[in-house]
């Protein structure tokens, strides 16, 4: 198990702010934030490369703040993999037991089973800048878990890879937080790595943690403004409690009236989240069944992605609608055309408004 | 029917860099015609260049000068080394002026160099005096050539290190260190040989500009003489003939292994250009 106990440090004009974190052994974790919130400097402080100014890091109840990196035993993978460029894949893979003192025997069995388990052995003889990414980050993987590490740090180990090399990484991390059951701490900023792998997930913005928790409850519930830009709803409003009656409250966002759940009391300043996925869209002329929220816009612009489109649909209240994508480079709906959107109450998440968070 | 853009063809000569290599080229032609000017004479006199290549004098002068020069890039890799990891490796307040302080022997004027070494080894020198009395003696003496070619050459080598470390990524050494490397190990099998060329072509450096050293050496160590006092010192004695066929004979040599040196430089795969 890692702990973080109010962990603060200062670099130059960015702090780290006392971050504290549990993550229970055998967990897929995940810190997903901005870049330069500070996820991939606590992960230099969990693997003993960072000092941190106070606080404390505990590994199995251990403290080991002032263990030194190399005597920590923790697997770490950079981004970009950082593979020793004058060494092959064999040497690359052997170094963490080389500097254990392995005999050259172990040495070679271990590599053996390493390069098998990742489908490398082929590579065993090619120097780094000859690989693919795919190939650079099973190689940086098997290199990390040579040491037998209790624990593995991975600092965006996707980002630099192609969406076919990236879905099989995926699985292949996967696989081996299943078969393994190691501890695995990783930064992200993509809510897919998160949904598909995390048992966890702490939000982290600015060197602070917003929230921690099931990636389903972080990003459906976010507990602030922030949390709620970094689990990546679209659609934010600040807006006015007009009225509350039976956990429901009426807020009014820019003139238009908008029912969520909620019990703040009327007059309060309030931020709705409403998730762009969560909304159905439909042609003007169509009817619709009684939804709580009902607003008319008109499509301005469409991004189509694999499998959806979002719309911007402008109107008394800008939003983005996200839908299934129909048919082959199209969307059902045209720029220009005249749409009404529905979301239910229970689709509306009423957060306090905090002058603080908002600037 | 419209004309089909034009296409470079290939193995057609860039042109346009022919204007750069005509204004540059100059600074080579220098060079090359300062060679001749020594070469052209000396060559239509082989047998009196064959007399000076071959007097034992010129020889035990071009013997020492070229063993000093080894020993002081031997002094500076040794020292200079740990400097410039530090150097690519921190920052604090005052750096910069550690950097100047390195860059010093750069624009000083030589003999002023020559000076400052001098007064730190003469025998009643700071460092001078203790070492006179474990009987090493610095003032006409081996020894002083060899410190005055480090003091001169100590920039030439700790910056070229230092930039050779600076292009090694400081994560390759943190990964290493996660793997169970100790600091000085994560160096010793990370970053040292990856910017192993900017050491190798540094201690070049540093050698070339020690073997060339003059105004330096002579403050502190006229005897034994080095080639370029042999060389003033010919001059002033024997005339310009005498000097040039000396001069001459330490063209060749040097050019020779400084273009072994760099062919060794290309042929050896450097993890330099690898990382």
């Amino acid at each position: 198990m890692i702990r973080l106990e109010h962990i603060s440090l200062q670099r130059g004009s960015f702090n780290l702010n006392d971050i504290s974190l549990d993550v229970q052994s055998g967990r897929y974790y995940f810190l997903m934030g901005p870049s330069g919130a500070g996820k991939t400097l606590i992960l230099e402080i969990i693997a003993g490369l960072k000092v941190p100014g106070s606080g404390r890091v505990l590994l199995n109840d251990n403290d080991i703040t002032d263990t030194r990196a190399e005597d920590r035993n923790i697997g770490f993978v950079y981004q970009d993999y950082s593979l020793f460029p004058h060494y092959t894949v064999r040497k690359n893979v052997a170094f963490g037991m080389k500097m254990q003192g392995k005999s050259l025997s172990d040495q070679e069995k271990n590599v053996q089973r390493l390069l098998q388990q990742f489908g490398i052995s082929h590579l065993a003889d090619r120097y780094p800048t000859t690989l693919s990414g795919g190939e650079k980050q099973r190689v940086a993987l098997a290199r990390a878990l040579a040491i037998d590490p209790p624990v593995l740090l991975l600092d965006e180990p996707f980002a630099a890879l192609d969406p076919v090399s990236r879905e099989e990484c995926m699985q292949g991390l996967k696989d081996l937080h299943h078969d393994n059951g190691i501890t695995i701490l990783q930064v992200s900023h993509s809510r897919d790595e998160v949904y598909s792998l995390a048992d966890e997930v702490a939000l982290i913005d600015h060197g602070s943690i917003l929230q921690t928790g099931r990636p389903t409850d972080v990003f459906s519930h976010p507990e602030t403004r922030r949390a709620a830009v970094i689990a990546g709803t679209e659609n934010i409003f600040e807006g006015v409690v007009r009225a509350k009656a039976g956990g429901l409250n009426t807020i009014d966002v820019h003139g238009v009236n908008i029912t969520g759940e909620g019990n703040y009391p009327p007059g309060n300043r309030v931020v709705l989240c409403i998730r762009s996925g969560d909304i159905t869209i439909r042609k003007n002329s169509l009817a619709a069944d009684f939804i709580d929220n009902i607003i008319h816009g008109t499509v301005v612009s469409q991004i189509i992605t694999d499998y959806t489109c979002t719309l911007n649909v402008e109107g008394p209240l800008p939003m983005k609608v996200t839908i299934p994508r129909k048919n082959q480079g199209q969307s059902e709906f045209q720029n220009g055309e005249v749409v009404r959107i529905f979301f239910s109450r229970h689709q509306v998440l009423v957060l306090p408004f905090s002058e603080l968070q908002e600037h | 029917m419209e004309k089909a853009p034009k296409t470079a063809k290939r193995g057609v000569f860039d042109w346009s860099i022919l204007g750069f290599w005509l204004i540059g080229g100059l600074l080579v032609l220098f060079i090359v015609l300062a060679i001749l000017s020594i070469a052209v004479p000396e060559l239509g006199n082989p047998g009196h260049l064959a007399d000076v290549a071959t007097d034992p004098s010129v020889l035990l002068t071009l013997g020492i000068t070229l063993i000093a020069g080894l020993n002081a890039v031997a002094i500076l890799v040794l020292i200079g080394t740990p400097l410039a990891y530090a150097l690519s490796r921190s920052t604090f307040p005052g750096k910069g002026l550690v950097e100047s302080i390195i860059d010093l022997p750069l624009i000083l004027p030589h003999t002023v160099a020559g000076l400052m070494v001098y007064l730190l080894f003469m025998s009643q020198g700071i460092i001078g005096a203790p070492l006179g009395n474990v009987g090493i003696v610095f003032e006409d003496a081996y020894p002083g050539i060899v410190v005055a070619m480090v003091f001169v050459a100590i920039p030439y080598y700790v910056n070229t290190a230092r930039e050779g470390f600076e292009t090694v990524p400081v994560r390759l050494e943190n990964v290493a260190r996660t793997l169970g490397a100790s600091r000085s190990r994560a160096f010793w099998h990370i970053t040292l040989p990856l910017s192993s060329r900017h050491i190798y072509y540094g201690a070049l450096l540093a050698w070339g500009r020690a073997i060339g050293e003059f105004a330096a050496v002579i403050m502190i160590a006229y005897f034994p003489m080095v080639i370029s006092t042999l060389i003033y010192y010919r001059f002033a004695t024997g005339g310009l003939s005498e000097a040039m066929s000396v001069a001459l004979v330490m063209i060749v040599i040097c050019g020779v292994i400084f273009v072994l040196f760099r062919l060794l430089l290309k042929k050896k795969e450097g993890p330099d250009d690898q990382a």
